[in-house]
């Protein structure tokens, strides 16, 4: 809120909208007159940022109005990538592109259009069912990278993911591979409140990082060898008595089998593999399964580290399991999904989708557990169990990856159209060399854009959407929680842009889909969602205006009641759903995607683990570099090595120094810091570089300083459940840029 | 470090300079007036005192950041910027009137009561004056170049020697009315107080050194750092050494280049205690990290999506 | 009479510069003028036995200000409730307060010529409300309050034992404190 504006003044109206520049959605109050945001605050009677605001959440006006936002629907009329475009209307962009997609999809079939999404800045319910009334099965996000795959494989196990933590009563949190002080205000917050009561605090990550610098126990365990601390974490729980007999009896299958597999996961056994001592291991084992009670919160490390992925996720919830840390008081709760609204899942329309079409799902033949096999399969028993299914978009969805490779070869069919909801994926997917490859070779691709990104700089069109401010949002943990949270638009759309929910919808009308969509606006569709609730609303906005969230009673140990979603009912250590969709029941040791016992020549070229990934402060995954107020204040990207290493290889502080794994290199500069292990190398995600020319050749910089392309995403790499790639625990080699080489600017 | 702090510029740098020089030809006409005799130093000089430190005062306002407003100096009594400003202009007018009692077409220019007072004056405000930079500067605690007493003595001591070395050039140039043994001692004197300044400022970085940390710092761009190359060679060997063995030569042609010499030296100086001074801080905690990686301002990023 | 302080509660305060950019923002200040850091020093010993703290910086609104006293022209000036602020109409942009502050609070606006600092955002102040520096921060590492008010939680963090000033041996007096671990 500027202090040269006085919200005083008559005729402002102050509207409950939200920030919309990461997951948490903190509540923003948005003075309005004459349909233009004149400031806003953070929503001191929001109950999770009470008031506050991070470095993102203080930009809204700026992002808001950026001279750099696309406003207008544009159309290519140069060369692919040239950067000449024609401004054209709705109506013609929207008419133009549902031809296309109807020729593609009648020369090729509807699987020869796919859709990338990018993290929960868009309506994605709409996006999936537009697809499914189309006939499409080839959706997706970077959702394996982020909790998807955790959720698939908790819900194989338990019958739901526990990710809503009560940790009002909870006395020990395990921060695994999260690192909420630069990435969740709120939730930093509110455990250091608790921390302060009392609340142990154990935090597992290669980095000191911030909240490794709070934490009342730090494992600083090598990079992607978090399965090998789990495993071990599994054994002393077992092996040393600190389970929960009485639990385990009652409620959990297969615990002989399970404690017979880990005998050989000692601590001594792992301590080699996560650089971590016997004693470190126990004493932290301990304290979790202690000191009840606790909980195991999810943070994306684990998602992200490739090959060891899927076994990892395995054994940590089977931690909860052991020590009864499920559904009780202060525990992790199993709450289903939401019975009082219309879930996200069920505004999908995933019944419109053929069996057929779904069993075209590329990547699904090879990763079984986020795509039609392994999701049908848990949607079924969900629904048995809870009467709804987790959300398919995000839960269920072709493997990235495999459609980029599709595009460029043909196989498994050709992939022709790719349609890009605010997602860059050259800078946020694996391995960007393929995946530029990929968007100069696909024959259609239209992207709805904030700004003009690498990715929309080689679209045939790039349509304007509502930001932040200027769309209503209901935040429900991707349409997974029980409870939801509403905010409402502060202002319609500036210039010519819309909710994407528009986009979907109005090329779905014109392309005979209209008796679907019966919402014009996303607030009919929200207000349909809530009117289950009974609250008598007479509109989504009164919604907000009047109770802005709903929580409903929390009933815990619900499993006494109705038993676990699963095949037995019970929790399934050893797990039939997975043994039924081909994987090991229980989970098994394979190393980091890339080290140097499995691999000791490959180490000899690449001597140092490298880790990426990790959120920092001001910006948000390839976000935000645009925006002059955070750029000043991180405005190259750095890589983080450790003062002694950097001495060897003749580093100094602010060099630009190459960092090249067997995909290729990029360079970064040196910020020397003690916080690294001497053998890790620490790389910083999303760089590109907007302030230059957005046309081909030079496409913002878009894989000088890019961590992704050092990433892995060849399917040997990948997580054998989920198809998850390897962003973590990879190997490298880093060296200085020759003196006169001038990175970055 | 690239700093990244508002510092000082060269102009008051040479403000300081031109000021503490001409105080001080203040001063040293006076004295000569006083305890010597009338017409003892040239009239040049006194002009050129008045003159001088009138300079320092534009340099000083095309320093600040709004010139137009300069007049606002005069308003705090409580400041010391305060103080030198009202000195410096009451010694300007001081050292003009001064200068027309030098010259009969004046119709005062005989009134002797009122010169010898004016004399007095001149050596109060223009002591106050030449050494005033150094009173200034060693009061800013956050500045470990410059905080404590040393500068004081360190300004007042180059404003003498630039003095007496630009008296004798205007001698040379301008002869006293009065012939007499004055105006040949000050190429000694000068060498004198070369050889003071040259003890006084090897002390005070010795000192210095051996201080706090920042203040170690500090000095350690004099002795080893981006300065070491104008100090030692510009400062001490150019500007102090050369004219003290010049000013010894007992040649007048010598003597002047000497005097020239100390002037250049004088300058040198007060570039480097600015420059040196303005670069650093007591920096607090994680600072100078911090301040090293913000932008340098050249940066691309910078100048795009202009409205 | 109110006199203002702010307390810095280093055990809380996590680095995440989101005081800097509500500051930057709504005082409209130009890119390169910062009016509060936060620095990190550290992470300080040998892996993995570090210790990291974040120290955010600010006008530390002394009782006993350099600035005040430097300032040629009374632009600087220090209200009765201790907030030091710049009357902008009357600086000359001399830079005499940017030297005397010891703890590089002070800013050349080079748009205007004048010099800024941090006013505790005095005009929301005297409204009743907080900072907008205050206001923003998750971790509520920044309090801000009355001392003269005995019940106010930074009078009970001022006089608890762990409350630290920096460069207190100036004798500026400053009334920004720091709570270390």
């Amino acid at each position: 809120m500027s202090k040269s504006i006085d919200l005083e003044q008559e005729g402002i109206e102050v509207k409950k909208s939200c920030c919309y520049f990461c997951h948490q959605n903190c509540g923003v109050l948005a003075y309005v007159k004459d349909g233009r945001v004149l400031a806003i605050e953070g929503d001191p009677t929001f109950p999770t940022n009470e008031g506050g605001l991070c470095c993102r959440g203080n930009i809204a006006l700026q992002h808001l109005d950026h001279p750099a936002r696309i406003n207008y629907p544009l159309k290519r009329v140069g060369k692919r990538g040239e950067g000449k475009w024609e401004q054209i209307s709705w109506d013609q962009a929207l008419g133009e592109i549902a031809a296309r997609l109807t020729a593609i999809r009648d020369q090729h079939g509807a699987e020869a259009v796919a859709t990338a999404g990018g993290t929960s800045r868009t309506d994605d319910w709409a996006r999936r069912r537009f697809m499914n009334i189309f006939g499409s099965p080839n959706c997706f996000h970077n959702s394996h990278l982020c909790w998807i795959p955790t959720f698939m494989v908790e819900t194989a196990i338990y019958g739901w993911c526990p990710f809503d933590l009560d940790l009002g009563t909870s006395r020990c949190l395990v921060l695994w591979g999260q690192n909420p002080g630069a990435s969740s205000m709120p939730e930093m917050h509110h455990i250091r409140e608790l921390q302060a009561k009392g609340l142990k605090i154990i935090v597992i990550d290669p980095r000191f990082t911030e909240t490794a610098a709070k934490a009342d126990l730090w494992l600083p365990l090598r990079p992607g060898s978090d399965l090998a601390l789990a495993l071990a974490w599994v054994n002393v729980i077992i092996h040393e008595g600190l389970f929960d007999p009485d639990f385990v009896n009652e409620y959990c299958e297969g615990f002989g089998e399970l404690a017979d597999h880990v005998e050989q996961f000692t601590p001594e056994w792992a301590a080699p593999l996560t650089w971590l001592t016997p004693e470190q291991i126990r004493e932290s084992a301990y304290l979790y399964a202690t000191t009840k009670p606790g909980n195991i919160q999810w943070g994306v490390a684990i998602d992200q580290v490739g090959k060891s992925a899927g076994a990892a996720m395995h054994a940590r919830a089977i931690l909860r399991a052991l020590t009864g840390n499920l559904d009780c008081p202060g525990a992790d709760l199993l709450t289903g999904p939401s019975q009082d609204s219309v879930t996200d899942e069920e505004m999908e329309a995933n019944d419109m989708l053929p069996a057929a079409q779904k069993a075209k799902q590329i990547g699904a033949d090879k990763f079984k557990l986020v795509t039609w096999p392994g999701y049908g399969k848990i949607a079924e028993l969900s629904k048995k169990h809870w009467g709804k299914a987790p959300t398919a978009e995000w839960m269920c969805e072709a493997h990235p990856p495999s459609v980029f490779n599709a595009i460029l070869t043909g196989q498994p069919y050709p992939v022709k159209a790719l349609l890009v909801a605010a997602t860059n994926p050259v800078n946020s997917y694996g391995q960007s060399k393929t995946i530029l490859e990929a968007l100069r070779a696909v024959d259609f691709m239209v992207t709805c854009e904030y700004w003009m990104t690498p990715t929309a700089a080689l679209s045939d069109y790039v349509l304007p959407i509502a930001g932040a401010l200027e769309r209503p949002t209901i935040t429900n943990s991707y349409g997974c929680a029980d409870y939801l949270l509403a905010s409402q638009r502060a202002i319609q759309p500036m210039y010519e842009r819309r909710n994407d929910y528009n986009f979907w919808r109005d090329l779905g009308v014109r392309m005979g889909q209209e008796e679907h969509w019966p919402w014009q606006t996303v607030e009919e569709a929200y207000h349909y969602r809530l009117e289950p609730l009974g609250y008598g609303a007479e509109s989504y906005d009164e919604f907000v205006e009047l109770y802005r969230f709903h929580f409903p009673e929390r009933e815990y140990y619900k499993y006494k009641r109705i038993g676990f979603g699963t095949p037995s009912g019970k929790i399934e250590l050893y797990s039939t759903t997975l043994k039924e969709l081909g994987y090991p029941p229980l989970p098994e040791y394979v190393g980091p995607t890339e080290n140097e016992l499995d691999d000791p020549d490959l180490a000899a070229k690449f001597p140092f683990v490298l880790t990426t990934g990790n959120g920092f402060m001001p910006f948000h995954h390839s976000e935000h570099f645009q925006i002059k107020e955070l750029r000043f204040l991180r405005h190259e990207p750095r890589v983080e090595i450790n003062p002694a290493t950097a001495a060897e290889l003749c580093i100094e502080e602010g060099d630009w120094v190459w960092i090249e794994t067997a995909r290729g290199r990029i360079k970064q500069k040196a910020a020397l810091t003690n916080g690294v292990h001497p053998h890790v190398i620490v790389t910083e995600r999303g760089w590109w570089f907007p302030e230059r020319s957005m046309a081909e050749p030079e496409l913002g910089g878009c894989l000088e300083s890019n961590t992704n392309v050092l990433t892995s995403v060849a399917d040997e790499h990948c997580d054998p459940l989920s198809g998850t790639w390897a962003n973590r625990g990879l190997l490298c080699r880093v060296y200085k840029v020759d003196g006169d080489a001038k990175g970055g600017k | 470090m690239k700093n990244k702090h508002e510092g000082w510029g060269w102009m008051l740098a040479v403000d300081f300079f031109f000021a503490g020089m001409g105080g001080a030809m203040l001063v040293i006409a006076g004295a000569a007036d006083l305890f010597v005799g009338e017409g003892r130093t040239s009239a040049l000089a006194s002009f050129l005192g008045a003159a001088f430190m009138g300079l320092g005062s534009g340099l000083l306002i095309f320093e600040l950041g709004r010139p137009f407003q300069s007049w606002r100096v005069f308003m705090n009594p409580k400041a010391i910027l305060t103080a030198g400003a009202w000195t410096m202009s009451l010694a300007i007018g001081a050292g003009f009137v001064y200068t027309t009692f030098s010259f009969a077409l004046f119709p005062w220019s005989g009134w002797v009561l009122v010169r010898k007072l004016t004399a007095a004056f001149l050596i109060v405000a223009g002591l106050v004056v030449a050494a005033y930079p150094g009173i200034l500067l060693g009061r800013l605690k956050g500045r470990p170049l410059w905080s404590g007493s040393g500068m004081t003595s360190l300004f007042l001591t180059s404003s003498l020697v630039t003095a007496f070395a630009a008296h004798y050039l205007c001698g040379l140039l301008y002869p006293p009315a009065a012939i007499g043994d004055v105006l040949a001692k000050f190429p000694a004197v000068t060498a004198v107080l070369l050889a003071v300044q040259l003890v006084l400022w090897v002390s005070y970085l010795w000192v210095k050194h051996s201080s706090t940390a920042a203040e170690t710092i500090a000095v350690k761009r004099w002795i080893s750092g981006e300065y070491a190359a104008a100090f030692k060679y510009g400062f001490i060997l150019a500007g102090t050494l050369l004219p003290l063995a010049l000013a010894l030569a007992d040649a007048p042609l010598f003597q002047a280049a000497g005097a020239a010499l100390t002037l250049g030296g004088g300058l040198v100086m007060r570039l480097l205690v600015i420059y040196g001074g303005n670069a650093d801080r007591t920096w607090l905690p994680g600072e100078v990290q911090y301040r090293s990686r913000l932008p340098h301002g050249d940066e691309a990023f910078l100048k795009a999506w202009n409205k | 009479m109110a006199r203002y302080a702010i307390v810095f509660d280093t055990r809380r305060c996590i680095g995440c510069h989101s005081c800097t950019v509500a500051c930057r923002v709504n005082n409209e200040l130009p890119l390169d003028m910062i009016y509060n850091p936060v620095t990190t020093v550290g992470p300080a010993g040998v892996y993995p036995n570090l210790s990291m703290v974040h120290v955010p910086l600010i006008c530390m609104h002394c009782d006993n200000p350099p600035c005040v006293d430097a300032c040629p022209t009374g632009a600087s000036q220090r209200r009765d409730d201790g907030i030091v602020f710049v009357e902008d109409r009357k600086c000359v942009g001399c830079l005499a307060c940017v030297m005397a502050c010891p703890y590089g609070a002070r800013v050349k606006n080079h748009a205007t010529g004048a010099v800024q600092k941090c006013d505790f955002c005095k005009d929301r102040v005297d409204a009743g409300k907080l900072p907008y520096c205050v206001l923003t921060c998750h971790q509520k590492a920044r309090v801000f309050g009355d001392l003269d008010e005995p019940a106010s939680e930074v009078c009970k963090l001022v006089n608890g034992q762990r409350a630290v000033r920096l460069l207190a041996e100036l004798g500026t007096e400053p009334y920004a404190f720091y709570i270390y671990g």
